[in-house]
């Protein structure tokens, strides 16, 4: 066993909270866990040796990020710092409906709540999944009341600093008719490992908004993701942004397990140098009619790696499901990889599902119709290049972040080998 | 302005110009005619030098300079701007972005400053305006989801902001109803300002009753058979290719 | 609808009738010894016999693959009964007239009348019976064009040069867990070489025939096309119903020298065990090819038998501008399963590889695609085009897709593309209104469905596939 894990086991030991019950599961499923290694179809494409022996600081951090605001948004931010929650939730001002709590000190009320969220959504959940099961503090519940339309977005910022290791858990939970709108941000560059997951459970004809920017980079290393499950005509719109770094593993999960939901999940990763990224996406259609439309769109350069594994898992019961998933990449060059799979795995008959999956270069059409325009080749590649990124972003509902977006994507742009 | 002598060139191992003559004064309209597969497209797609368009032999001078040694972009720059007959989709990069960095490569090429922001969207409202293309179509994608008139639109549009000196329309006419044709024909009439030279290329007569030409060649097998005034056009529209005695196979063929 | 179609989809397995030849058979189990028995039975040359050995440790240190979109009971490999050989064959026969008559009465039964062939098509047949390989047509013929065709066991011991040099080099010996089992105990299998230029005048065909209980088949088929030489090879697959489970591990070699071409044809119609998933044959299977310089190698497979299946004929494409095709049917019924795919591995400069795959499930069976496209780092140019599709019959089966893409090189181009579908009630409403009933509008439907790949097929093996896809229908519909 590593290292590493083998000193996640012990601290876990030593946590006793009201959740403990929980944790003692996950301790349980880390202890029957065997380190993946190539031939765990999980983590084929991802190496883990650079977590396996990793010994980081654990305790309390002292450093004081800066965040920057968005432009336009007048966003409701939590901030964690290293997995501390340093946002004061008694002084912050929420419009009513909106309840924001630490699960540690929760009331019985929410306790019944919480645990029909905490670690319920994914029943299989990775070695990373259940290593924030039994360390996550600081838990925060973000609880919106029925027939609540929150307009202000909740923006929730985990910054990673150097030498330290972290895991942060989040769960929202949306009523019935609720509406809101989630910013999930990573950032930080030095030396670490995080974890953070999110569970969301939305309520009959509940609407989400969500974007997980994932900005992490350089020496850090994470593992996230946010599983949602969805009641009857529950709406989520969800975009996601990665940024590579050292290691990152993102898993989405999204549980259909109501009638006529419908789910649109796009996402972006940009990688440069030699980030290694890896998203996995699984797509539960448990009930009929329900709608799940990803499209998911990667640039490689240098010698980064991407890999992406989208999973639509159409279920006996989930007739008239429509369900479809889009990969494509483009990579610049010789030295990067992408390692794509789309799956599909149906047990029902009367579904319509597709997915396709491309690995290219920029069509050469479009390049000589930008030059025959006077554009120089390179500039054309870099417009073309942002062009296939830009698609999807235009496809953000809130556009006032796209807007704030697209100058920090450029840039990193302009890191990346575009020839 | 242009001047082709003996131009051969090839696409995938087939020859398609075999020995081009054409010499284009500034301020001249040429028509270039001929059946289908005589070269006529390939004419636009060499001089604006399209990969997998081989020159064989020959030479191309605009205005005085060797346009085969050029790169695409740098002929783009010395004036010459092809309308295509069928322009590719572009989803992402909005047809606003697309303008303002062509345009402002042409004046930087021409030695004058880039427009700011505030100046290139006048331009464009004014150009938008002027082949009735709703202002929306800025701000989407190069041609996406354009229907083919729109397209031909888009061409020509992008023709009045970036004013070059040598035009060249490959068949800005097909797939055009009345209206759009008229759109078109009046978005390259209002540029013919005595300098600028345009090269129509078109199957049909029908065009060059909006745009009138000063010269019209007839192109078959890769070289300019026959050359005369307007009335050489309206010959053709009654008689068809025949009367020049063309192989009626190679036609066929095409 | 789906009704109707599961009442039609009960219908009996043809090939599924026992044949009375007296055999000389193994006892069950696996040890050294039983490889040396094999291998002096053959009367192989010693260093045939190290390759087994080395294999069968090899294969001991390696574990059952379990990744496969299957389930079944782990096999007991020592249950197992590694040979089995009619007794008749202790003499050889030369020609067909010196082959058993009730051998003869077998193939006549499973429609594949063996005079007939000789006689007519032009076909040259390879005939595996259990074990051995019972009969090969035409010898002579190709012997003037200078092709050889004639069992493994018998080229082991005229070809030793051309089997040394290319045995293992495609699918090496540790390759797989079911690929070390057979290298180690395969008994027969058709050898195939053609000379430079050559352009086989004939199809080439092999039959293999499981008959005797509780015995695996473990053939093994070389084919070495020369420079640019030319073959069509078909292969067809038959076992009796039984209620035991039975293994065939079958490892399949392929070299395309510069140039060549080989044209691979499969229709598989192992028992695939009754409506309760009982018996069936085991269907573990390792076939891949190397493509050296322009060369093309086309696998098309119509797979309806087996219990289970695992199998992924694969391109190897090394040389620059190689080709490599994969088309296959593969429709599963009852309690079938199927993980079945292919692997494009592009290493060479403007390789090019297409795909086509159509997977139907009925009844209560599971069906997979599985596929990986691999862009080397000097593949440049490279293309590959993939299109899956599924087509479900019923509410209890599945179908599912799980491609894997690698690309290592920018100016490498995939595409991957895959739908499901169901015949729909509106093609069933169109096609009963014209007058069709249910079952011939299901199969016309699926015919359809699969035109593609069944375009790949040679003529005769054509219509086979057609009927064998609507024989296997029958029973599913209802």
């Amino acid at each position: 066993m590593s290292a590493w894990l083998q000193q996640v086991l012990h601290r876990g030991q030593a946590i006793s909270d009201w959740l403990s019950p929980v944790r003692r599961q996950a301790l349980q499923a880390l202890n029957d866990t065997t380190w993946p290694g190539r031939r765990t179809e999980q983590w084929k494409y991802t190496s883990l040796s650079a977590v396996e022996d990793l010994a980081l600081a654990t305790g309390q951090s002292q450093s004081q990020p800066e965040v920057e605001t968005i432009d336009g948004i007048d966003s409701l931010d939590l901030l964690f710092v290293d997995g501390e929650l340093r946002t004061d939730l008694t002084t912050l001002n929420l419009p009513a409906g909106l309840h924001v709590s630490q699960l540690e000190q929760a009331d019985a009320l929410h306790q019944v709540a919480a645990t029909s969220l905490y670690a319920q959504i994914k029943p299989k959940r990775h070695l990373f999944g259940l290593v924030n099961d039994v360390l996550a503090q600081n838990i925060l519940f973000i609880r919106i009341e029925q027939d609540c339309h929150i307009q202000q977005p909740i923006r929730i910022i985990s910054h990673s600093s150097d030498g330290h290791e972290s895991h942060q858990r989040v769960l929202v939970q949306l009523g019935n008719k609720a509406k809101a709108s989630i910013i999930e941000q990573t950032q930080g560059q030095s030396n670490s490992l995080s974890t953070g997951f999110t569970e969301f459970d939305l309520g009959e004809h509940a609407q989400l908004e969500h974007y997980r920017l994932l900005m992490h980079t350089k020496q850090a290393i994470y593992f996230g993701g946010c599983h949602f499950c969805l009641h009857d005509q529950a709406r989520l719109d969800s975009t996601l942004i990665g940024y590579g770094s050292q290691l990152s593993r993102t898993d989405v999960d999204v549980i259909h397990n109501g009638e006529h939901a419908n789910a649109k999940l796009n996402a972006v990763y940009l990688l440069a140098e030699g980030e290694h990224f890896d998203l996995h996406t699984t797509i539960e259609h448990a009930k009929p009619n329900g709608t799940t439309n990803e499209n998911v769109r990667g640039i490689v350069g240098d010698k980064a790696n991407a890999v992406f594994n989208g999973r639509i898992h159409i279920h006996r019961d989930a007739q008239k499901t429509l369900a479809e998933l889009n990969n494509r990449n483009l990579l610049l060059s010789r030295r990067g990889q992408i390692n794509t799979k789309p799956e599909l795995e149906i047990y029902a008959d009367d579904v319509q599902c597709a997915h396709g999956a491309t690995v290219a270069e920029i069509e050469e059409e479009a390049l000589y119709y930008l030059r025959s325009r006077g554009i120089s080749r390179s500039q054309a590649l870099i417009m073309l290049n942002f062009g296939f990124i830009q698609e999807l972003i235009n496809q953000m509902p809130n556009q006032q972040l796209a807007h704030w977006l697209a100058p920090q994507l450029r840039a990193r742009f302009k890191e990346m080998e575009v020839r | 302005m242009l001047t082709i002598k003996n131009l051969h060139a090839r696409v995938e191992q087939k020859n398609i110009l075999n020995g081009l003559d054409l010499t284009i004064q500034p301020g001249e309209v040429h028509a270039i005619m001929g059946p289908n597969g005589a070269g006529k497209s390939t004419l636009g797609y060499v001089l604006s030098g399209r990969e997998g368009y081989e020159v064989l032999d020959g030479e191309v001078l605009l205005q005085g300079e060797n346009l085969l040694e050029l790169d695409i972009e740098e002929r783009a720059r010395h004036g010459l701007f092809l309308a295509f007959q069928y322009p590719v989709e572009i989803p992402g990069v909005s047809n606003m972005e697309f303008m303002k960095e062509s345009v402002n490569t042409m004046r930087q090429q021409r030695g004058e400053e880039p427009l700011s922001a505030a100046e290139f969207l006048k331009k464009a409202k004014a150009a938008c305006q002027q082949v009735k293309l709703p202002l929306d179509f800025l701000k989407r994608g190069v041609n996406e989801g354009f229907s083919g008139g729109e397209k031909k639109r888009n061409e020509i549009m992008q023709m009045i902001l970036l004013e070059p000196s040598l035009c060249i329309l490959d068949e800005s006419d097909s797939g055009l109803d009345v209206d759009a044709l008229q759109v078109v024909a009046n978005g390259v009439n209002s540029q013919r300002d005595g300098k600028r030279s345009f090269v129509v290329i078109t199957h049909y007569q029908r065009l060059l009753d909006y745009i009138e030409p000063d010269f019209v060649h007839i192109l078959a097998n890769g070289k300019v058979v026959k050359s005369g005034d307007a009335s050489l056009a309206k010959q053709i529209e009654k008689e068809g290719y025949a009367f020049l005695g063309l192989d009626s196979s190679e036609e066929a063929k095409a | 609808m789906t009704e109707q179609i599961h009442e039609a989809l009960s219908r009996k397995y043809e090939a599924g009738f026992v044949s009375d030849i007296e055999s000389e058979t193994f006892a069950a189990g696996l040890d050294e010894d039983v490889i040396r028995r094999i291998s002096a039975m053959k009367e192989e040359p010693e260093w045939m016999l190290e390759w087994r050995l080395r294999a069968y440790h090899n294969w001991l240190t390696m574990e059952e693959p379990d990744w496969a979109h299957v389930k079944y009971p782990k096999m007991d490999y020592q249950a197992i009964s590694y040979f089995s050989s009619p007794k008749s064959m202790k003499d050889k026969p030369k020609s067909l007239d010196e082959v058993d008559p009730e051998l003869l009465r077998v193939y006549e039964k499973l429609g594949i009348p063996l005079y007939e062939q000789e006689m007519l098509a032009g076909v040259a047949v390879d005939v595996v019976f259990d074990s051995v390989s019972v009969v090969t047509t035409f010898r002579e013929k190709l012997k003037e064009a200078g092709v050889i065709f004639c069992p493994i066991s018998e080229a082991i011991k005229e070809y030793p040069e051309l089997v040394k040099k290319y045995l293992g080099s495609v699918v090496p010996r540790s390759d797989n867990y079911f690929a070390a089992l057979n290298s180690a105990v395969f008994t027969d299998g058709s050898f195939v070489y053609i000379p430079k230029g050559v352009r086989c005048p004939m199809e080439l065909s092999t039959y293999f025939r499981i008959n005797e209980q509780n015995t695996g088949q473990f053939e093994r088929t070389l084919i070495i096309a020369d420079e640019g030489s030319y073959v069509s090879y078909l292969e067809g697959c038959t076992a009796p119903q039984r209620d035991e489970n039975q293994l065939h591990a079958a490892v399949v070699e392929l070299v395309a020298m510069d140039d060549a071409q080989i044209k691979y044809s499969t229709v598989q119609n192992w028992y695939p065990g009754d409506e309760d998933g009982k018996g069936g044959i085991y269907n573990f299977v390792t076939k891949r090819g190397l493509c050296h310089r322009n060369a093309k190698i086309s696998w098309t497979q119509v797979e309806t038998g087996s219990a289970v299946t695992w199998k992924y004929p694969s391109c190897i494409l090394k040389g620059d501008n190689s080709v490599g095709e994969f088309y296959s049917v593969a429709l599963t019924r009852g309690h079938q399963q199927a993980d079945t795919g292919t692997k494009m591995i592009h290493l060479g400069k403007n390789t090019k590889s297409t795909i086509i795959s159509k997977g139907i499930s009925a009844g209560q069976s599971n069906n997979a695609y599985r596929g990986l496209v691999h862009m080397g780092p000097k593949a440049d140019g490279a293309r590959n085009f993939t299109e899956c599709d599924s087509l479900l019959i019923g509410d209890r089966c599945g179908a599912h897709t799980f491609p894997y893409i690698e690309s290592r090189n920018p100016t490498a181009k995939v595409e991957h593309e895959a739908t499901t579908s169901k015949v729909s009630d509106d093609q069933l409403f169109l096609c009963k209104q014209r007058g069709l009933d249910t079952e011939k509008a299901v199969s016309m439907i699926v015919n359809g469905f699969c035109k593609e790949v069944f375009k790949e097929l040679p003529m005769e093996f054509a219509v086979e596939a057609g009927k064998l896809l609507e024989i296997s229908l029958e029973g599913s519909v209802g």
